[in-house]
């Protein structure tokens, strides 16, 4: 009986070939390390993430006046209201850290080279859209961090020449920050996350095409070292989640402001900034890059912001920047020295992005900015000695496995 | 570095375990499905249960009314969870014409003494039983009540259906007296 | 994963959670760290120190401040009875269906103060340093004994060794610095509200209490110490009456999920273990 339904609607709507062909064929190959677990895991949470929208959606209210008090309504009034919020706060954090381990993943194994190069794109699209709505969704409770990160965030299109005044009363839909500017953040906020979705079904879908890469880098035979998506990553991925579900709960539970400023507690006030404004954690290192870019008079903020949108938009190129025989840096000895010495520089850049702009150490020996100018330089630099240590074969490549 | 430890497979699970290993895997798998299923349900609770009235809608659940300056004939028209109530505090000739209706015939029979704690308290949820319009105050329909102006309904001194197409009486809110003088409508929510 | 991996990894996130923790501080002394007992996984409200501080709010803070996420019908969560809310609502001219509105205008409160008294329903969420803030805020005003030294100073008597070390603690300075102590001193004696743990030593609000400025019902000491944690702990349940529901909640979610992740993490083996990797 079930079997006949099923022939009636396959040969309709081809649903059990779909799901042969995408899980319990679809081959994957068998060495994949749990650094892979973070793809689907960001997956898990986009979805957390809208559930969590959708629902405090229902209940807030994008309007100035009203905004600060609906937040705090939901955290008191609403029922799991709070759980609610901080799920859906204290998700951005743990969405990025998955986003970010993800990519340091890719750029680790050499996943952005061919034939993955518009899959890793279709990925910095997703990065990019992220960005724009967290920054967004940071806006909607009101408080201080709220307004003036919106603030200073949107006054960076004002860098740009000739149009950038206009730009930004445009995006404000006023002379400051307000009322219209919360609306349309909201309704954007609320759009981007279903955007998000999209892209990330051709992310998939670009996967599905070429198939995983894996820790050798090397292209696997399949027949000999493939074993289905399902059950066996199902359920390790599965296992991933429950990970990081006691991670991301033990938070929200038990320490839900942690990655909360508590200034952002203070109702926005359009005449008076915080002493010291931060922005989210996860935009810190691009924040102390476009810090860092001081020392060109006139033309700093305009060439501090595109340092800043570059040190993003570089990786649509790293797949060609990349010009090494080998794939994974599992078998490339300097890559990998420079790999970590960039990972590292972006903490230390995240350290400078919290810091005030005129810090110092060691009692005024060591200002921050020059740390962070340091920090970008190497930022950059990882990228340009990528290219010129592969080009120009100075790395000698370790010999790779013929199989898994 | 070998392939799947026994025979090569393209794509396939590898051998199938033996039987009992095969039971115990399909049971430690069921167990956990279920736990999983379990958790995935608890997790939507939080989420239904945030369409229930929230707290502060609750607390206005009751309203506390004293009507110790009521004159008599005065009626005044209370909030009460978003809609209307009327209070009245009946005079002596509106209550003997409620007496008296009570052995008319009714469209919807009712005592007075049955609709009203205190002979001279009377409080009606103002919404009439036809559409929901809301009737007009005391005196101004037939048989010394209210009439509701939407499609002429009259209602008596009891609130009662006495004229017109409204099927049921006027309902009375549940409530209760907290002292002499303050009246509690409805009931403490949650 | 191997052990140099693995170390490499821990160092990672080592690096990554230091810069977060190191909230920078905004100079001064540091905050004494207070005992409180409803922190912590387990920790709960002590209501007989709510209802003590929920005094001390509207006899003393309410002056000026008001809470207006809180109405007062909500305190009997805290154990109050429905007489004693009613009490305390009329003793503002609220009833108790009403929010904890301070009595005074906002427009009037800026007139004397020059600022308007913030809101204090999120108080102890909205500043670095949390509840330790505002407790330190409450207790770092001058004491007699320490207005007594200023104005020694200020009269150009010498001050002893120990006095100096005396007045440069209650000043949170450095003694080796005389400048700055007389700069503080002048502006003290001009009649500044000097505060050791506000950021910049100088603010809008007069001390508002001092030892016994409320009498306890419950025998409870009411030195100012004692009032200014029974406040803090009101107004850090008033920041998020919730906090007992979550962390019981928590606590149940947790258990489960360590459950469900080792059954997933059996099941993960049993599947592989078939295969090599």
């Amino acid at each position: 009986m079930s079997k006949s339904i099923m022939e009636w609607v396959d040969a309709r709507l081809p649903i059990t070939e779909l799901v042969k062909s995408q899980t319990t064929e679809y081959p994957t190959p068998r060495n994949l390390n749990y650094w892979w677990n973070f793809g689907s895991l960001a997956l898990f949470i986009l979805i957390v993430m809208i559930l969590t929208g959708l629902f405090l959606a229902m209940h807030y209210k994008p309007d100035a006046n009203q905004a600060f008090d609906v937040v705090e309504h939901i955290m008191r009034d609403v029922n799991y209201g709070w759980l609610l919020r901080y799920l859906h706060a204290n998700g951005a954090t743990f969405f990025f850290m998955a986003i970010y381990i993800h990519i340091l993943r890719g750029m680790y194994y050499g996943s952005y080279r061919a034939p993955r190069e518009i899959l890793w794109w279709f990925g910095i699209i997703i990065f990019f859209l992220m960005m724009a709505t967290a920054f967004m969704g940071y806006v909607l409770p009101w408080g201080q961090m709220s307004y003036w990160g919106a603030a200073v965030i949107t006054n960076l299109m004002s860098a740009i020449p000739v149009v950038g005044g206009d730009l930004v009363v445009w995006i404000w839909g006023g002379f400051a920050v307000g009322d219209p500017t919360l609306n349309r953040f909201f309704a954007l906020h609320f759009l981007l996350p279903f955007v998000i979705f999209a892209v990330v079904f051709i992310h998939m879908w670009a996967l599905h095409a070429v198939h995983s890469n894996n820790p050798d880098g090397i292209d696997p035979d399949f027949k000999k070292d493939g074993i289905p998506f399902h059950p066996y990553y199902v359920i390790k991925d599965l296992y991933g989640v429950g990970v990081f579900l006691l991670v991301y709960c033990a938070f929200v539970f038990f320490q839900p402001n942690f990655f909360l400023e508590p200034d952002n507690y203070i109702p926005a006030n359009p005449m008076q900034t915080p002493a010291h404004i931060v922005p989210e954690w996860y935009f810190l290192p691009f924040y102390a890059i476009l810090r860092s870019i001081d020392f060109l008079g006139s033309y700093s903020k305009l060439a501090g912001v595109i340092a800043m949108v570059l040190a993003i938009a570089i990786l649509f190129v790293l797949p060609f920047l990349d010009r090494s025989p080998v794939r994974s840096f599992r078998y490339r000895p300097l890559s990998r020295q420079i790999f970590w010495i960039f990972v590292i520089d972006c903490f230390i850049l995240g350290w400078v992005g919290y810091n005030p702009a005129d810090a110092t150490r060691f009692n005024g020996a060591l200002p921050l900015i020059a740390v962070g100018r340091t920090c970008t330089a190497i930022y950059f630099g990882y990228f340009v000695l990528l290219w010129f240590i592969t080009a120009f074969d100075i790395e000698k490549p370790k010999p790779l496995p013929k199989s898994l | 570095m070998s392939a799947i430890a026994h025979a090569p497979h393209h794509a396939h699970a590898p051998e199938p375990a033996a039987p009992e290993e095969e039971n115990r895997r399909d049971f430690l798998i069921l167990a956990t499905s279920a736990v999983g299923a379990a958790g995935v349900a608890g997790a939507a609770w939080p989420f239904i249960r945030s369409w229930s009235p929230s707290a502060d809608v609750l607390s206005q659940a009751t309203t506390e009314i004293d009507v110790s300056t009521l004159a008599k004939g005065q009626m005044i028209t209370v909030p009460w969870q978003g809609k209307p109530v009327f209070i009245l505090r009946r005079t002596d000739e509106q209550i003997a014409a409620a007496k008296q209706g009570d052995s008319e015939k009714l469209p919807d029979p009712a005592k007075d003494s049955e609709r009203t704690q205190k002979p001279d308290i009377l409080v009606l949820l103002a919404l009439c039983t036809h559409l929901g319009c809301v009737p007009q105050p005391i005196g101004t329909g037939n048989f010394g009540g209210f009439l509701c102006p939407c499609h002429g309904s009259h209602y008596d001194t009891s609130g009662r259906i006495r004229q017109g197409p409204a099927p049921k009486n006027l309902e009375v809110p549940f409530y209760t007296f907290k002292s002499d003088n303050v009246l509690v409508i409805g009931k403490v929510a949650g | 994963m191997n052990p140099i991996a693995f170390l490499r990894t821990v160092a990672l996130a080592a690096v990554l959670v230091l810069p977060l923790s190191a909230r920078a501080s905004s100079g001064g002394p540091p905050l004494p760290q207070q005992n409180w007992g409803f922190l912590g996984i387990f920790g709960q409200f002590d209501n007989a120190a709510l209802k003590r501080g929920a005094t001390v709010a509207v006899q003393v803070c309410m002056a000026c401040h008001s809470i207006k996420y809180i109405k007062f019908d909500q305190l009997k969560q805290i154990g109050f009875s429905d007489p004693e809310v009613i009490a305390l609502a009329e003793s503002q001219s609220h009833t108790k269906k009403d929010r904890m509105l301070s009595a005074m205008d906002p427009t009037s409160a800026k007139d004397s103060f020059g600022v308007v008294p913030p809101d204090l329903s999120l108080m102890t969420k909205a500043r670095k340093g949390y509840e330790d803030y505002t407790h330190a805020i409450l207790t770092g005003y001058l004491t007699d004994a320490d207005r007594q030294l200023v104005d020694r100073v200020m009269a150009d008597q010498k001050l002893d060794e120990k006095e100096m070390l005396e007045l440069a603690s209650a000043l949170g300075v450095d003694a080796h610095q005389p400048d700055k102590v007389k700069e503080t001193l002048k502006r003290i004696q001009e009649g500044g509200n000097f505060n050791k743990y506000f950021p910049g030593n100088f603010l809008a609000m007069p001390q508002p209490m001092s030892d016994g400025a409320v009498s306890y019902s419950d025998g409870v000491e009411n030195s100012l110490k004692q009032m200014a944690h029974d406040v803090t702990s009101f107004l850090a349940w008033a920041a998020e009456p919730t906090l007992m529901e979550r962390k019981s909640l928590g606590v149940n979610v947790m258990l489960y999920l360590v459950v469900l992740t080792v059954m997933l993490f059996a099941v993960k083996r049993r599947i592989w273990a078939k295969v090599e990797h």
